[in-house]
């Protein structure tokens, strides 16, 4: 159980207070309701350069890093396609500190065209070492656009091309600062030994007087339900042969998410998982398989990946893959096999609580989701699971007409 | 509020080092055990004499793979059945010298794992089938990481630096994954993991009982012998570079050996380290990212071995940039000889290693991880303390000296591939 407090400062901002007095550091997590799926189709990897330039200083402090480090902490950020969410790990006794750096950059960043410039390269080593010079690496900025048609998941939070980050402009950096960071479009928590008035005090005195601006309107195009089986083969100097099975799967605040999560968990998540016994252990048509969901917020993917031995035809894996698919849909599954993905998770949510920057992380996503406390009902959720839960949204999701392939064809050397 | 200053910073005094308790197996052999965990989480690991370094034709690593893969009674799957249904998780890790093999579970059922691991290791079958499914996977994945300029450029480094000593040095090629050599894996799984725990570590508030049981069942695989590990590798300098097609980065990997953890610099040159490489606002990465943009990351680090240790820098970037890079290395190398460290970066970076030392001790899991990486070498809890008393005390002038004696250029083994 993760206790927790909940308040509202007068500009929106939503903050989060989760005590633990047996730890002598301190967590400050900033979740920002904006990601790659909020970019415009021309201006794709914004997002994410922006996350970058965050750290390049803000109105009042030249530099993000070096006083947090002074205070002996440390900060980083990821950006997906639904958020972007920043955290700060430092001593208790200066968590001050991390709240004067972050509610500065809340406030505003000094956008100096220097950063913009070197964030730019960054981005574009990064782009480079991350998908362009590892094999396979490109594959999901061509999956996407296949499984994804209108709803902007079609691009990779890295963005289309290099070339719309070399693009990127002063203006578009301020347009976007503006529209999607301040207090009412953040959640933040702040977890440690710290009680809920000392928090309550510091979170008005350094946030308090940030000025309010209206949440963005959300206005995605809606995916159109996928009504054909899609492929493309492609092909690239690898050693292997790759195969990317994508299935359309349901939204993250339904209660279907979690078992098609438990699905993914029983194809392909452990060495007793459905396809790794048959299509690796006993027919051997592949050296890997996984499967695994985007956990999107919006409509996800239910993905299921690998590589085929020397001499294994696609067809052949195609064949196999199916019927292991349709055995989920013909045969409900045994209580064993139900009991043993259930108590996976529970183990996994046990180890998943210990540390303090997870639990600060998913109370804002669950708050996000539109309660914090959604964080304590996971388990709960996922252990009401039932076999025809499981064998009804296999049947839903597992159809071809559901399903986007993609071949990675290995060229000859 | 003044938006513009930086509120008070308190300096850390002191950290509380927990010690965990220690039983002997055997003389050797020690369990090492974290007791006080406020929730019902357990993690056992098993450490074997079953490195890399144990080997030729890249056994060690066959035979790691095939760790769980079966036995006369029971297949792979059936293994991970069973123990998935209790809701354990199994992990293995392999390294230069050393294996290990660790269990995640509740402590409910730490005991019943235990016996399938138990029973999963000392039954090890080497099927035929399972023999030739791993071959498979390695084999690809050996030919995929040839494609990574990354993994290459480590594992030349890797054959450069210790070019003076075999067992250390020696690459994996294609044909390990060719033949299998049955008889080969055998000999080697008896004499490096039925006869081969080193150490055996345990967080979990667990009785006593449970500990002894544990004991009981895995104590028959202890060394009977004092493992013996290379020391005097000899120094390499040189500049190597390794082609591979179509990439648009060059990995950079360069380094020299150092010294063994138990040597009186270790510390002090712990936070030269951290001024050069080892944190987000190092010199390398302050220049080379930050301020060039050449690179996604660049950083340093000090790596330990059991009789000796190696420094080495790693980055990835542009390749037309890659020359460059290695130009502005070589001048934050000089400049750390050259000139004194500034006051405020020097605190900085004090400030900033004690925060991460409070961190690392935060709690039963890292507290344990810390003792392990101390005790493995020999050295006691007391390493901690010294370590504050070390920082606290290190001077500009002392880091200039360090410097000039560890980061000369001209003893710097260089490899680059892209």
């Amino acid at each position: 159980m993760i206790e927790f407090n909940r308040f509202k400062l007068d500009n929106g901002l939503t903050v989060l207070h989760h005590f633990d007095p047996t730890t002598p550091m301190a967590v400050v997590n900033t979740l920002y309701d904006v990601g790659a799926r909020d970019e415009s189709e021309d201006r794709t990897g914004f997002a994410h350069l922006f996350e970058h330039l965050m750290f390049g200083g803000s109105v009042n402090i030249a530099d993000f890093d070096a006083p947090l480090q002074f205070a002996g902490g440390e900060s980083n950020a990821f950006t997906s396609n639904d958020i972007t969410n920043y955290y700060d790990i430092l001593p208790v006794q200066n968590i001050e500190t991390a709240l004067w750096l972050e509610s500065d950059r809340m406030l505003s960043l000094a956008f100096t065209p220097k950063s913009l410039e070197v964030q730019r390269n960054v981005v574009i080593e990064e782009f480079k070492q991350r998908y362009l010079n590892q094999p396979y690496g490109d594959v999901w900025l061509e999956l996407r656009p296949l499984a994804y048609r209108e709803h902007p998941y079609k691009w990779a939070t890295i963005g289309k091309e290099i070339r719309h980050i070399e693009e990127a402009e002063m203006e578009d950096v301020k347009a976007f600062f503006k529209a999607h960071y301040h207090p009412g479009n953040a959640i933040l928590c702040i977890a440690g030994n710290i009680s809920l008035e000392r928090t309550r005090e510091l979170i008005t005195k350094w946030y308090g007087d940030i000025p309010k601006s209206l949440k963005p309107e959300r206005m995605l195009p809606k995916e159109p339900e996928q009504t054909e089986f899609r492929e493309k083969t492609i092909e690239r100097a690898v050693p292997n042969d790759a195969f990317y099975y994508a299935f359309k799967m349901p939204e993250r605040r339904s209660f279907e998410y979690y078992v098609a999560d438990i699905i993914s968990d029983a194809l392909g998540r452990e060495r007793s998982s459905r396809l790794y016994a048959r299509l690796k252990k006993e027919l051997k048509l592949v050296t890997s398989i996984n499967a695994y969901i985007t956990g999107s917020l919006d409509e996800g993917l239910l993905v299921i990946d690998g590589k085929l031995s020397d001499g294994v035809s696609f067809e052949e894996l195609d064949k196999a893959l199916w019927e292991t698919l349709n055995d989920l849909i013909d045969h409900p599954f045994s209580p064993e096999e139900t009991a043993r993905l259930l108590n996976k998770i529970r183990t996994m949510k046990e180890f998943q609580e210990q540390g303090l920057l997870n639990r600060a992380m998913n109370l804002c996503i669950y708050e996000l989701l539109g309660d914090a406390n959604g964080v304590n009902e996971e388990n709960t959720l996922y252990q009401s699971i039932t076999a025809e839960h499981i064998q009804k949204q296999a049947a839903a999701m597992l159809q071809k007409e559901n399903c986007s392939l993609l071949r990675v064809k290995a060229l000859q050397a | 509020m003044n938006r513009q200053e930086q509120p008070l910073v308190n300096t850390i005094e002191h950290i509380d080092f927990v010690k965990p308790h220690v039983f002997d197996i055997t003389p050797h052999v020690p369990l090492v055990w974290m007791k006080d965990v406020p929730n019902d989480t357990v993690r056992l690991d098993l450490f074997f004499d079953a490195g890399i370094i144990r080997g030729t034709d890249s056994i060690p690593s066959v035979v790691h793979s095939l760790i769980f893969s079966g036995t006369a009674e029971q297949s792979s799957v059936e293994i991970h059945e069973s123990i998935d249904a209790l809701g354990g998780f199994l992990d293995t890790d392999l390294s230069f010298e050393g294996a290990c093999v660790s269990v995640y579970c509740l402590r409910e059922h730490i005991e019943t794992i235990s016996g399938l691991v138990a029973n999963a290791i000392n039954g090890l079958a080497f099927r035929e089938s399972e023999v030739e499914d791993s071959m498979r996977s390695m084999s690809q994945k050996f030919k995929e990481n040839k494609q990574k300029v990354k993994n290459v450029a480590q594992q030349e480094f890797r054959g450069a630096l210790f070019a003076s000593d075999a067992s250390y040095s020696t690459l994996a090629k294609a044909s390990d994954f060719e033949a299998p050599d049955v008889p080969a894996m055998k000999r080697f799984f008896k004499d490096h993991y039925l006869n081969g725990l080193t150490r055996m570590t345990l967080v979990g508030n667990l009785e006593q009982d449970t500990v002894d049981a544990l004991i009981d069942l895995f104590g028959k695989w202890a060394v009977d012998y004092q493992p013996q590990y290379g020391k005097a590798f000899e120094a390499t300098e040189k500049r190597l570079h390794f082609p591979v097609e179509g990439t648009v980065q060059t990995a950079i990997r360069m380094g020299k050996i150092l010294f063994p953890k138990t040597h009186p610099d270790y510390l002090e040159f712990h936070l030269v380290n951290t001024i050069l490489g080892d944190y987000f606002g190092s010199r390398l990465m302050s220049n080379i990212r930050e301020d060039k943009g050449y690179t996604y990351g660049i950083g340093s680090a000090t790596m330990e071995l059991q009789h000796s240790g190696y420094f080495v820098i790693v980055t990835e970037v542009g390749t037309d940039v890659a020359d460059a890079t290695l130009k502005e290395i070589r001048s934050e190398l000089e400049r750390l000889q050259t000139e004194l460290v500034p006051e405020e970066e020097l605190e900085l970076v004090k400030n900033y290693i004690l925060g991460q030392l409070l961190k690392s001790a935060d709690g039963p899991y890292a507290m344990l991880d810390m003792y392990n990486s101390v005790d493995l070498y020999g050295l006691d809890l007391s390493f901690y303390d010294e370590a504050i008393r070390k920082v606290k005390a290190m001077t500009p002038e002392r880091v200039r000296e360090l410097a000039g004696i560890y980061l000369k250029w001209e003893d710097f083994l260089i490899v680059t591939a892209g």
